[in-house]
């Protein structure tokens, strides 16, 4: 993260291939978060609130690439992308998805700006995977199991910590070495 | 040799870097910065403190709390019955059978509470979401605050 962000196109112009617009780049990570949805779906899982949360890869990712707003409309997108493929669109459970990814989204985007070179992309990630996996556990406390949600909470507080981890060293293996990613976080990509 | 001519391909699409650069960081983890470290200890902390507040070693019999839309029911985990539990959607079958509960049947589509097979140690779960039905195993509670047997 440079302290200032230089304007999406005059910095580049020279280059040969032009940083992605905004806009389109909003377009194409949320395209990654449905495909991604659909095969968090389409993997058995033995409980109910397990998740891998790979859908939220190209959050990870969007928290270097994106302003706030975007960021905001992209997890928005992977909110509506995740529940059409479920299923479960108009039902309360989308209220937990919308909540773990409003969480998760908005504590990765502070960490990674407040964090600054100090953290790298598996401490974001752990971040809003427990954060997001905490927020659904007291959603579930207070709007349908009751008191009985804290036994969900040491499994899926540790699913969140130990997906988060991998998701993470995915991300940053992926951001060090992929050119698509440097230049559209604005970086020379020699 | 397939493997290099698939590189040079990507390479051409621009899709990966060239070989060199590749090959120095290939199979290296990343380097962990400080607030990785912070992170990675507050949440290991933060697991093990909920696991301890919820699987505390206790004797005594264990009882199997059902909670469903209408409130929860407590029935003993070794005598075998069959209960049905209302929720949102229909009516889950609840089986406590030789000391173990599984959900026999339910009206959810994805049917992940019945995959999840028997439970029987203090602490366990199963849980429907789309049903609102929860049960769990615990050692024995005060039971003169729940209205056990209500069904």
């Amino acid at each position: 993260m440079t302290p200032s962000t230089p304007a999406p196109t005059e910095h580049e112009n020279h280059a040969p291939l032009v940083r992605p617009d905004r806009a389109d780049l909003t377009a194409l990570l949320g395209a990654f978060c449905f495909f991604l949805s659909a095969i968090e779906y389409m993997i058995p899982k033995p409980l109910p609130f397990m998740r891998l949360g790979i859908a939220n890869l190209p959050l990870l990712l969007a928290t270097e690439l994106l302003p706030l707003p975007w960021f905001l409309v992209l997890a928005l997108v992977k909110v509506v992308g995740m529940s059409v493929i479920s299923g479960s669109l108009f039902s309360y459970i989308a209220l937990f998805s919308l909540m773990g990814t409003l969480v998760a989204a908005l504590v990765m985007w502070s960490a990674k700006r407040i964090g600054g070179r100090f953290i790298s992309s598996v401490g974001v990630s752990i971040l809003g995977a427990v954060a997001s996996n905490a927020a659904q556990v007291l959603l579930a406390k207070y709007v349908v199991f009751g008191d009985a949600a804290r036994l969900i909470a040491p499994l899926f507080l540790g699913m969140g910590l130990v997906t988060g981890a991998v998701l993470g060293l995915f991300a940053e293996r992926f951001a060090a070495s992929s050119r698509w990613y440097a230049r559209a976080a604005g970086r020379p990509d020699a | 040799m397939r493997l290099r001519r698939r590189r040079v391909w990507l390479r051409l699409r621009g899709l990966t870097r060239p070989r060199s650069r590749t090959a120095g960081e290939a199979g290296r983890l990343p380097r962990l910065r400080l607030l990785d470290w912070l992170v990675l200890a507050t949440a290991t902390a933060l697991v093990a403190l909920s696991a301890l507040s919820v699987y505390k070693p206790g004797g005594g019999e264990l009882s199997v709390f059902i909670s469903g839309e209408g409130g929860e029911w407590v029935y003993p985990l070794d005598k075998d019955r069959e209960v049905e539990v209302d929720g949102p959607l229909g009516s889950t079958i609840v089986a406590i059978e030789g000391g173990r509960v599984h959900i026999h049947s339910s009206p959810c589509p994805n049917q992940t509470c019945v995959a999840a097979g028997a439970i029987s140690q203090a602490g366990q779960w199963i849980a429907c979401m789309p049903n609102a039905v929860f049960v769990r195993v615990e050692g024995n509670a005060t039971n003169d605050t729940i209205d056990a047997g209500a069904y």
